[in-house]
């Protein structure tokens, strides 16, 4: 398994009953989370990267499943972050105003090819058979890492 | 959207990605670095050359065959007019060669008279082509009409301005262009003589002055191509087929040191007269179509009963080279053609001096030999070798390129046995012509057209004088997709990011996104911003050449982005192959030295 994969079947920050009424307090809600990591060496600097690069260009994968993600100074190893939102889910866009799974990854400036791996693992992951639905459904935290770590690994 | 119209999307939009992919594949597999495709170039400069060549060559035939209503050689032609024909065509052409020059010039008057090798040396690699198209017309005439001049110059002459041509329309760089007109230079001596090795080392040696293999690889394919092409469609085999020339004895040796001595004393010699010929015609102060008529005169008053004189003097070289002709018979014309060479050439009958230099050598060497013989009757050698050894001396000597010379001799007539005492000779000759005078056939005039026109001379030293302007590139929002398009259309592996203001980025490697290639979902996920490299390396417009070689080092890529220091803003590219050829043209002997 590449270092993507592991890191997307026991992420950084775990958020699953997560309420939010807008793509900023998502994201917000979900990097203060993300910023307990040690990997993280500049939290405010992530969180505007983020909002950034999701200002820049759409960065929804699914219907419902939202990707934020930045090239930043402010990690020192890719990290990954995952919610789910509580019904009906928030609104990233006007194509996705119900986003109810989000991704969050920050990867090194200098690292191109592990941020490429980290967004393909997490798009393959949800292209797997029953993950995306067995996320949604999931009633505890070790049943939702445990679908993680199958999809990762599929 | 319905169900049904999202799977044909989806559909459509995996098609799209498996055709890139294999587009990508594809073009990356046969993928042609810069350098290969300067070979491609060089190589279509080799064919345009030689047809170039062939119809100069045909032209020349004609205006000679329409002027002497013989379809023989010239000296065959001249033989058989009467004293009045002798008179009336060398002095005909002489005339319609300096009307062509004359009304030409109305049509060139905003073109220098730059030729390929001041367009290569201190030009910028632009032959102008209207000033070299009446100049060709004009040699035409000073040529078919039996004129004591070669026609191999305007051959060059000619597919040097094809090649710029190729340059000039596919936009080339200055380096790139001159190379590029180098190679068609190439082509045409290589063409004219059936000689792609030598070709190749004329122009490496003599023009650019350096045999680095970033300019006589292409060289060396150009004059290839054109002595291909030539063979293909004309019946050219080796130029001068001559006997076995053996060495009975080292000792033998000893004359052709002399010979050398002598070649290298004698050719200096021979291009003074030819520029104090020059002189002498100025002086006259003739109107241009006189001047040329009078030259045209003289030579026929020679060939009356020396029709051996007009021409380059191949056919009689040929002669010489086969033991043909008497030593007092050919110690006439030896002198005879001297005076008629003058007589062209100082009248500024357009036409090269190459092959009659041949003739001059082939002459001193056979009546050397003769001598050598006559004095040492015992040692058994012959005058023919004399003859081939003292053809490469003497153009040793008049070009100051020895290595083209051996090589030369070499191709022209296939014979191996001639190469110890040629080698050994060319450098004696070449070494006492440097002692005797400091200029070669060629440095002279560029030397007086470099200090005429100093601003002419281009020397690359600095980044921005190599720049190329609108490199590729993308803004930072392209989505994925749109970048895989923009690597299938533009040959580079590097896209440079540029926002809205000029500034640059990064770079997004082709490297870094085709393994996911194949990923639909990242096609509208990913864009630019996230995949560009920051640190990608730049280069300042205003570095240095050595500098930017630097920055080269430890690289894959074959060009860095031009980045203005002060503003950030991308002003351009820098390609290593222009990068090197520049270098090496650096590395090239200054003029006051050649």
């Amino acid at each position: 398994m590449d270092l993507p994969s592991q890191l997307l079947a026991q992420p950084d920050a775990l958020l699953l009953d997560l309420t939010a009424t807008s793509r900023e307090g998502a994201i917000s809600a979900l990097h203060a989370q993300l910023a307990k990591s040690p990997a993280v060496k500049d939290a405010p600097l992530l969180l505007r990267d983020l909002l950034e690069r999701a200002m820049l260009a759409p960065v929804c994968i699914a219907v419902d499943v939202a990707l934020p993600h930045a090239r930043t100074d402010a990690v020192a190893r890719v990290v990954v972050g995952v919610a789910r939102v509580t019904p009906p889910g928030v609104g990233f866009d006007g194509e996705h105003p119900a986003v109810r799974l989000i991704f969050m990854v920050g990867t090194p400036k200098q690292q191109v090819e592990e941020y490429l791996l980290a967004v393909a693992a997490i798009t393959r992951l949800l292209k797997t058979e029953g993950v995306r639905t067995g996320l949604l459904a999931a009633r505890t935290a070790a049943e939702f890492t445990a679908l993680l770590a199958r999809g990762a690994a599929s | 959207m319905s169900p049904t119209a999202t799977a044909t999307t989806t559909e459509l939009l995996e098609r799209l990605q498996r055709l890139l992919r294999w587009r990508l594949w594809i073009r990356e597999k046969l993928q042609l670095t810069e350098w290969q495709i300067t070979l491609l170039w060089a190589a279509l400069a080799g064919f345009t050359g030689a047809l170039a060549s062939m119809i100069f060559s045909a032209l020349a035939e004609g205006v000679h065959e329409f002027m002497t209503n013989s379809t023989s050689g010239v000296v065959e032609s001249m033989r058989h007019l009467p004293w009045w024909g002798c008179l009336l065509v060398p002095t005909l052409g002489g005339a319609a060669a300096g009307l062509v020059l004359l009304y030409g010039s109305r049509l060139t008057r905003s073109q220098s008279s730059t030729d390929y090798m001041e367009a290569i040396v201190i030009g910028n690699g632009r032959v102008p082509v209207r000033a070299s198209l009446v100049k060709s017309t004009a040699a035409l005439f000073s040529i078919g009409s039996g004129g004591s001049i070669g026609r191999e110059g305007p051959m060059v002459q000619l597919s040097a301005v094809a090649a710029s041509l190729l340059g000039r329309w596919r936009q080339f760089t200055g380096p790139q262009l001159r190379l590029l007109v180098a190679c068609g230079a190439s082509a045409g001596i290589a063409s004219a003589y059936n000689a792609p090795i030598a070709g190749s080392f004329f122009v490496a040696e003599i023009i650019l002055g350096s045999i680095a293999m970033e300019s006589l690889g292409p060289l060396a394919v150009s004059a290839v191509v054109a002595t291909l092409t030539i063979r293909v469609l004309t019946a050219a085999q080796v130029m001068y087929r001559v006997p076995v020339f053996q060495l009975n004895s080292p000792w033998e040796m000893g004359p052709y040191v002399i010979l050398g001595l002598l070649a290298g004393g004698m050719a200096p010699l021979f291009l003074r007269s030819l520029k104090q010929s020059e002189e002498f015609f100025i002086a006259l102060r003739l109107p241009l179509v006189a001047r040329l008529a009078l030259g045209g005169l003289l030579v026929g008053v020679i060939a009356i009963n020396v029709p051996q004189v007009c021409g380059n003097g191949y056919t009689v070289v040929v002669d010489i080279l086969n033991g043909r002709l008497v030593w007092t018979v050919l110690l006439g014309i030896f002198a005879c053609k001297w005076l008629a060479t003058m007589s062209s050439f100082g009248s500024g009958a357009p036409g090269g001096v190459f092959t009659p230099t041949l003739f001059m050598g082939a002459s001193a060497g056979y009546l050397f030999g003769t001598g050598v013989h006559a004095l040492w009757p015992a040692s058994g050698v012959d005058p023919g070798a004399f003859a081939l050894v003292g053809m490469g001396a003497f153009l040793s000597a008049a070009s100051r390129a020895p290595v083209m010379a051996v090589i030369m001799l070499f191709e022209m007539t296939l014979s191996y046995d001639i190469i110890l005492p040629l080698m050994l000779c060319n450098v004696i000759a070449y070494y006492t012509a440097k002692g005797v005078a400091g200029e070669s056939l060629y440095s002279a005039s560029l030397r007086r057209k470099a200090a005429a026109e100093p601003a002419a001379a281009f020397a690359a030293t600095r980044v921005s004088d190599l720049m190329r302007l609108d490199p590729p590139t993308i803004p930072p929002a392209a989505r994925f997709a749109e970048i895989a398009e923009r690597f299938l259309s533009v040959r580079v592996n590097n896209l440079y990011v540029r926002d809205d203001e000029g500034r640059f980025l990064g770079a997004v490697s082709l490297h870094d996104i085709k393994p996911y290639l194949g990923q639909l979902d990242l096609a509208e996920l990913v864009i630019a911003r996230d995949i560009l490299r920051e640190d990608f390396p730049k280069i300042g417009p205003d570095q240095s050449l050595s500098e930017a070689l630097g920055a080269f080092l430890g690289l894959t890529a074959e060009r860095l982005p031009v980045v203005a220091p002060d503003t950030g803003r991308l002003l351009g590219s820098l390609s290593k192959s222009d990068l090197l050829l520049a270098l090496v043209e650096k590395r090239r002997p200054t003029l006051a030295g050649a």
